[in-house]
């Protein structure tokens, strides 16, 4: 009876989630393809870099709660869960998802730090959820390093309202009125306060050596909290980021200084995350390694600038948040259908359940950088501007650890869908929803790997107007 | 007046570096909050501003009294050794929150023009209340001791904002108000629950995940 009533919430709860990813999807649709600015009142900022990035965090958070309906209920049925707890669940989600489109709407830069901070608040419930020993671990690690690397954001985001005091400007602390005045304000307190927005922000975007939270938290979440945090709430962090390097590139007359930081930055994420893709036994970490390695890679794109690499950038942005979240989701049904996360444990996949497996197969190859799959086009993308940018070392090293990455991801994972399953293991059925996400999520996966669809393209065109400056 | 309460502030703040006990700690901010509270009615009155004596207000009822009140609360009721684990002795802490102080006053001068010093003295005041926020998460062991470095922490980023930028607007610092003790709130349930997995509260135990 309980049971039911859980899985009619979650059905409710998605088609609630449908509607805001419609809604996204038109706010998209009315600003990058109609051009009509949508009114903020001052309040909320909603030009078309706000917009795509609402538009995926809408794909991600429709995914995710389609999945969670098979997985909650699953969990609830099998006893791990209280159907109180089931429900707290989904109010916690809703927050969550909230609480992220409220960072990449509003116009107050602090009330976006307000928001990102939320973020954290609502997300570390989630991580530690079960309340075993290792999630509590893994949720304490995340809310004390996001916090205090959020903190030193917030040092940044003064010192920037204390250039625009200095330079005569309005007090206020919205993004419109700073980046007006950019070019007039002192480029001395300007560079340190972009080096503790990106330190903080940097924190929360899982920056290598910032990083050191978000294997914990991604390995220890839920499912679909795992692919909330490293599909959408990295970006959103990134949004910031790149909110505030428009303002720095304005004032200092060039992307120079910007450039360099993110490059630097983004290498040695993708450094660290490429050694420890190949030496992981954990399947979520090593996910969660990945998306270090894939911010590394849009990071290193924003260095490269340019509106090719820009273009690149938005579009795996979208990619990355899409492939994996998928990658979660089926790394979800295999931990519960085996007990655990260790993958030397693992084995037989593709065998015990065949339409998870092969799609986890499939997300394998779109993550590693595959043809026909979508991360390919967009790395691609990245590469070639480098290239023409003349930026030949920095490529040549971003090819290396993406070769290192798409070794190390693919032998891990062979080796757990592979081989024959334990014996004595029974055929269950594998839940709808579940499936229902997964198809949901490949038809992005597929259709960005050959082409950009007409409305897509003018979405990301309209985000990219906006990311002229870098 | 103002360069006496931040001068106040400063020594709060060697207080914290130096206290061996939970309680001390809890203390200790519930005084440097004390001594907020009291600048910031300062500018209100200065600058007759109601906004400012109701941010006052909530940094009285958050941070002097309602914050300390639950942290000595939750204390008492896991029943946790008063001790906070010094990986770093008293002595020597003071030593480091004094280069803290030295260091942040150069970066001031930097930083400020050279004419306006009470600007510089109040820079140097909120960095050395970041910097022993920070110092006392990294070099206690006790999870409530991040806890209150966190808010220390936000102490200086406070004191900043009201001495450099001339505050922010009313509504953000309300809302980083609301964070602030939402974050407290949620900090400590986490601290219950760690006690009750693990029966301790000692962070450098937590160990269980790597790599």
């Amino acid at each position: 009876m309980n049971f039911q009533r859980i899985k009619t919430l979650g059905i409710a709860h998605a088609v609630l989630f449908f509607c805001i990813l419609c809604a996204s999807a038109a706010m998209l649709y009315r600003v990058a393809v109609q051009a009509c600015p949508i009114p903020g009142c001052g309040f909320f900022l909603l030009d078309g870099l706000s917009v795509f990035f609402i538009f995926v965090i809408g794909i991600v958070g429709f995914a995710a709660a389609v999945y969670s309906i098979g997985y909650i209920s699953r969990d609830v049925r099998a006893g791990n869960l209280s159907p109180r707890k089931a429900a707290m669940y989904y109010i916690l989600f809703d927050l969550f998802i909230g609480s992220m489109f409220m960072v990449v709407a509003v116009n107050n830069l602090g009330f976006m730090w307000a928001a990102i901070e939320m973020t954290t608040l609502v997300s570390a419930f989630l991580v530690g959820f079960y309340r075993t020993k290792q999630s509590i671990e893994a949720a304490w690690k995340y809310i004390i390093i996001c916090s205090v690397g959020i903190i030193l954001a917030l040092l940044g985001t003064i010192f920037f309202s204390y250039a625009v005091s200095v330079a005569g400007g309005p007090k206020s602390l919205n993004w419109t009125d700073l980046y007006a005045v950019a070019a007039r304000l002192d480029k001395n307190i300007v560079r340190i306060a972009f080096i503790f927005i990106l330190v903080g922000y940097g924190t929360k975007a899982g920056l290598a050596p910032m990083h050191t939270w978000l294997p914990d938290a991604h390995s220890q979440a839920l499912a679909p909290i795992s692919a909330l945090l490293s599909g959408v709430l990295l970006k959103t962090a990134l949004y910031a980021i790149i909110r505030f390097g428009l303002v720095v590139n304005k004032c200092l007359g060039g992307p120079g200084y910007f450039s360099h930081l993110m490059i630097m930055f983004g290498l040695v994420s993708l450094g660290i995350a490429a050694g420890l893709l190949l030496v992981q036994k954990d399947l979520k970490r090593l996910l969660a390694y990945s998306s270090i390695e894939h911010v590394g890679v849009i990071c290193v794109g924003l260095g490269i600038g340019g509106p090719l690499a820009t273009f690149g950038v938005l579009l795996h942005i979208l990619n990355h948040a899409v492939t994996k979240s998928l990658m979660f989701f089926g790394a979800g049904n295999i931990v519960s259908r085996y007990g655990q996360h260790n993958m030397r444990m693992i084995h037989g996949v593709v065998q015990s359940m065949p339409f998870t497996g092969t799609m986890f197969l499939a997300g394998t190859f779109a993550l590693a950088g595959f043809p026909p799959f979508s991360i390919f086009m967009s790395e691609l993308l990245i590469i070639i501007a480098g290239f023409t940018k003349g930026a030949y070392g920095i490529t040549g090293a971003l090819l290396f650890f993406l070769a290192l990455a798409f070794g190390a991801v693919i032998y891990q994972v062979s080796r757990i869908l592979f081989g024959r399953q334990p014996k004595g293991m029974a055929r269950i059925g594998e839940p709808l929803s579940a499936k229902l996400a997964f198809i949901f999520l490949s038809i992005f996966i597929l259709v960005l790997g050959s082409t950009v669809p007409w409305v897509l393209k003018c979405g990301i065109s309209a985000a990219n107007e906006i990311l002229k400056g870098i | 007046m103002e360069t006496l309460i931040i001068l106040a502030i400063i020594l709060g703040t060697y207080l914290l570096a130096v206290a061996k006990r939970i309680t001390a700690l809890v203390r200790g901010f519930a005084i440097q909050s004390f001594f907020l509270f009291l600048y910031t009615l300062a500018r209100a009155h200065r600058e007759n501003s109601f906004e400012l004596y109701i941010v006052a207000g909530l940094l009285f009822a958050l941070k002097v009294a309602v914050i300390p009140y639950s942290l000595s609360n939750i204390c008492r009721k896991i029943k946790v050794n008063d001790n906070l684990g010094l990986f770093m002795n008293t002595q020597l802490s003071l030593i480091f929150a004094l280069v803290f102080t030295y260091g942040a006053w150069i970066f001031s001068k930097m930083l400020v023009p050279a004419q306006d010093a009470g600007m510089a003295v109040s820079l140097t005041a909120s960095f050395t209340v970041i910097l022993v926020g920070l110092f006392i998460m990294v070099f206690r062991m006790k999870a409530m001791t991040q806890t209150i470095g966190l808010l220390v922490m936000e102490n200086g980023i406070f004191l900043l904002a009201s001495s450099i930028a001339g505050g922010m607007p009313f509504f953000v610092e309300i809302a980083i108000f609301m964070d602030v003790f939402i974050s407290v709130i949620i900090l400590n349930i986490f601290v219950h629950r760690i006690n009750k997995l693990f029966t301790h509260i000692d962070v450098t135990k937590l160990t269980r995940l790597k790599g």
